[in-house]
């Protein structure tokens, strides 16, 4: 008896551990989403007093245009580098674990490469490469006659942005994808090949359900990244031409620091927020339902 | 040929030239930092530099209104306390709810990892507000602390500590050993390898993270290099070379991280993958 009241009282240095960020995490995170709500219900510059307004931030914000062009850019930017992303790191990550092909580490270094380099310094040499004389342009040019007015036309921006967010992270996901399938036992694949499956049964009935793990993690972490895109707007395009790549976090951040609208801004956030709560909600869901193994 | 040989050739091909396209816009900046400002854009491009010109990465520690080599002190000092602050929660929340059973473990924890779905960019706002109230505004203090606390530490180090069997953690008790000591001594050097790939994964994002130091950064002094960076090339007469040097700069130090422990480096994003 004594000694298992001696072991219960041990527990609860348990407390003294997760103090520390407890503490913090309550008052640098917890705290601020909380109060993004509070914020949200106010008109304010920051430094004059707040009025309080109650819902009009929100009233304002669902006529505003310029607040749907930023959601469905966000949104059309999501969409379009999780599909693109989880595609191509798949099939990389596919013939990365292969076993016909030697000096792997040499090509995963070198597709890895760009999610080392620092987001800014990335949209900077994207840029020049985008400009009218720039690389890239000067490439489509010259072999395919194409003269792509990358940064300069709103049909084409948003897909350069994409294009360059694909670039930078799909080292990344691959990563993640070799993982998954390193874990998959070899004995599977054996016993499919003596069942007379080939490439694509295998890929189907076996790899495919293995990764669901590894799927889900990769898509959920590849939807909050997206959606939360800034630095690569910010210093590529400033979100334009004509605002056609102006995402939320960039409206966000313009709405409270260019033109000091606090409170609206944290209307934004607001939505931003419960889209996303919306989205892992769903998300949840779906595949708690389906554990099927 | 068979089949299985024109896949392999077919494999090789292909992964070099995805390659080769991964990595040619780095070589492309590299080189161009060397170019003179008429020949980075000149028409027909001019892959290797015409003329060699070294001065562009002198000129750009050298500009009067822009001081780098305090935005690199900058850098440095915030990623390295930053780093310090998360290793310190992550290992000690992460063991406290590994090894403890304590009344509302559960529910803390859940709390904790909720986190991990506020983006940065949802909580700028208030947490701007915050910062400045406690008089953190251009401060080290103000971008290292939010810097610091990551849910995807805490998580991690959780993981790892259950795998250590709670009968080495039961026989240190028994010669005496104090919680403290046999979380520092004994459970910490266990989990070498997760407390490594987190301090890489951790240091790469908040040496190139410019949403937080634009908001809380006003005063030149105090600007960190992501910030400096999107500052000087925003302004179209800064001199192109000079703008690809500072950016190659700013690559370098993840980049012999990544050179010298790359295998730590994917080991991080590997044990992302830890979900139970």
């Amino acid at each position: 008896m004594r000694k298992a009241h001696y072991y219960d009282r041990l527990q609860r240095w348990g407390y003294v551990f997760i103090l520390p960020t407890v503490i913090l995490f309550s008052i640098f995170l917890i705290f601020p989403m909380i109060d993004s709500f509070r914020l949200s219900l106010f008109k304010w510059n920051l430094v004059g007093t707040k009025i309080f307004v109650g819902f009009e931030n929100f009233s304002k914000l669902f006529k505003d245009k310029r607040f749907w062009n930023s959601y469905l850019v966000t949104l059309h930017f999501t969409f379009l580098s999780v599909i693109i992303l989880m595609f191509i790191s798949f099939w990389l990550s596919l013939a990365l674990t292969s076993r016909l092909i030697r000096f792997k580490s040499v090509f995963q270094s070198m597709i890895f490469l760009p999610v080392v380099l620092a987001m800014v310094a990335i949209a900077v040499v994207w840029r020049f490469m985008f400009q009218t004389t720039g690389l890239l342009s000067i490439l489509f040019l010259d072999v395919f006659g194409l003269n792509i007015p990358w940064l300069s036309s709103t049909k084409v921006a948003p897909y350069a942005v994409i294009l360059v967010n694909v670039w930078k992270y799909t080292g990344y996901y691959m990563v993640m994808f070799i993982a998954g399938l390193l874990e998959v036992p070899e004995v599977y694949y054996e016993a499919a090949r003596i069942d007379g499956a080939g490439f694509w049964g295998r890929l189907i009935y076996i790899t495919l359900p293995s990764l669901k793990n590894t799927l889900i993690l990769i898509f959920v972490s590849c939807v909050i990244f997206s959606f939360g895109t800034f630095a690569l707007q910010y210093v590529m395009t400033e979100g334009g031409p004509s605002r056609s790549t102006e995402v939320l976090a960039l409206l966000i951040y313009k709405e409270a620091f260019e033109y000091t609208k606090f409170g609206y801004a944290a209307a934004i956030s607001v939505i931003f927020f419960i889209t996303l709560l919306i989205f892992s909600i769903i998300q949840v869901k779906i595949f708690k339902s389906r554990t099927v193994y | 040929m068979s089949k299985p040989e024109i896949i392999k050739i077919a494999l090789y091909i292909g992964l070099s030239i995805i390659g080769l396209i991964y990595i040619f816009p780095f070589i492309w900046m590299v080189l161009s930092s060397f170019k003179l400002n008429k020949d980075v854009l000149a028409i027909p491009i001019k892959i290797l530099p015409p003329v060699w010109n070294f001065k562009s990465y002198y000129n750009a520690f050298h500009y009067s209104d822009y001081d780098f080599p305090r935005y690199f002190l900058n850098n440095f000092i915030v990623t390295i306390f930053a780093v310090l602050l998360c290793l310190f929660l992550s290992t000690t929340a992460g063991y406290g709810f590994a090894k403890y059973k304590f009344k509302g473990n559960n529910i803390l924890f859940t709390i904790v990892l909720s986190t991990i779905m506020i983006p940065f960019q949802a909580i700028i706002i208030p947490l701007f507000v915050l910062v400045r109230k406690l008089g953190m505004q251009n401060s080290y203090l103000g971008l290292i602390i939010p810097e610091g606390l990551t849910a995807f530490g805490v998580f991690l180090m959780r993981q790892f500590f259950y795998s250590i069997p709670d009968e080495i953690i039961e026989s240190a008790r028994i010669d005496g050993a104090n919680e403290w000591c046999i979380f520092w001594r004994i459970s910490l050097p266990m989990a070498k390898t997760a407390v490594l790939a987190l301090t890489i994964l951790h240091a790469q994002w908040v040496w190139n993270l410019l949403i937080w130091p634009l908001v809380v950064i006003s005063s030149p002094e105090m600007r960190t290099l992501p910030q400096a960076i999107a500052l000087f090339t925003g302004v179209y007469f800064t001199p192109y070379p000079e703008q690809l040097a500072i950016s190659v700069c700013a690559c370098l130090p993840t980049l012999v991280l990544f050179f010298f422990l790359s295998k730590n480096f994917v080991q991080g994003i590997t044990l992302t993958g830890l979900k139970k």
